[in-house]
């Protein structure tokens, strides 16, 4: 079963991530950490994961002394996220 | 209510098709409370209008004050304060929404309609009270609608309302009175209901 389901996004904290993302213009780690429940160090391999297919950007900067995280979703991770909902319909109709 | 610890379990667990969407829609859901319910600027830009347009009145009807309308220039320093809040919010916020981008622009373009309208005044015969009361109820009634307020939709239709009165009762200083009327009731008292909701 859900063979082709994209398996990027197909998990269930990079799912919880692309949904998060999707729904705004840009978020940081501590927010998705927040919405999501998970560890820093989960999430960070999570995102990584995401950036490495280009499905998220990643800039990495300073708020004042403290360093920050913004992710943002690519058109290619809209793409890629649009597809997973379009098969996973097809699951459900089924 | 839909628990978010549930699934974040492991990684490798499979996912059934439901599972899937349970966690599409409730992140979702939890992104969408994302958008910030600002009453500050409300309450700062209501309370700076209809005093000022309280002063003028006053000093209009009860004094023989040559230039009652320098009151207006007490929107310089609060139009400085809300540059300064905006800035010092927008660096505080964690996540940034499109809605919230969309409902800025229409306040930035409605504040700079504004100054246009006041510095060519005299070309539209001083009608700038009725004309910035009825513009006002357009970026109000969006904002309603963005953060799914409904007293700031009433209040929009108020402003829209007060407006139109205040063309009717033409050039007098009743506009001034009619103004601050409309803004206590469009922004203050939608204003303040916001503010108890945040809390």
């Amino acid at each position: 079963m859900f063979n082709d389901l994209d398996p990027l996004l197909h998990s269930q904290l990079r799912l919880a991530v692309m949904s998060l993302l999707i729904s705004v213009e840009s978020a940081e780690f501590t927010f998705l950490k927040e919405k999501t429940n998970s560890t820093a160090g989960n999430l960070s391999v999570q995102l990584d994961k995401l950036s490495e297919a280009s499905y998220i950007t990643i800039e990495k900067g300073f708020k004042g002394k403290k360093p920050l995280t913004t992710c943002k979703i690519t058109p290619k991770g809209i793409k890629a996220f649009e597809d997973y909902v379009n098969n996973l319909k097809q699951y459900i109709n089924k | 209510m839909f628990r978010i610890q549930t699934y974040m379990k492991t990684q490798s667990e499979n996912l059934s098709a439901q599972e899937s969407l349970d966690i599409i829609t409730g992140m979702i859901e939890q992104a969408k409370g994302s958008v910030q319910k600002n009453s500050f600027y409300f309450l700062l830009w209501g309370w700076v209008v209809v005093l000022a347009n309280l002063a003028v009145f006053v000093l209009i009807r009860f004094t023989d004050y040559p230039n009652p309308f320098i009151v207006w220039s007490i929107t310089i320093p609060a139009a400085i304060f809300s540059i300064i809040h905006g800035i010092r919010k927008d660096k505080q916020s964690r996540v940034s929404t499109h809605l919230e981008k969309i409902s800025a622009a229409i306040w930035i373009g409605f504040g700079i309609t504004c100054f246009t309208f006041i510095i060519f005044g005299a070309k539209i015969g001083w009608q700038i009270n009725p004309v910035i009361t009825i513009m006002c109820a357009t970026p109000t009634f969006v904002s309603g609608v963005i953060i799914r307020f409904k007293p700031l939709m009433f209040g929009a239709i108020t402003l829209w309302v007060l407006g139109v009165a205040s063309f009717v009762v033409g050039s007098s200083e009743l506009q001034f009175l009619l103004s601050a009327i409309a803004i206590t009731l469009g922004y203050l008292v939608p204003g303040y209901m916001l503010r108890s909701h945040e809390n």
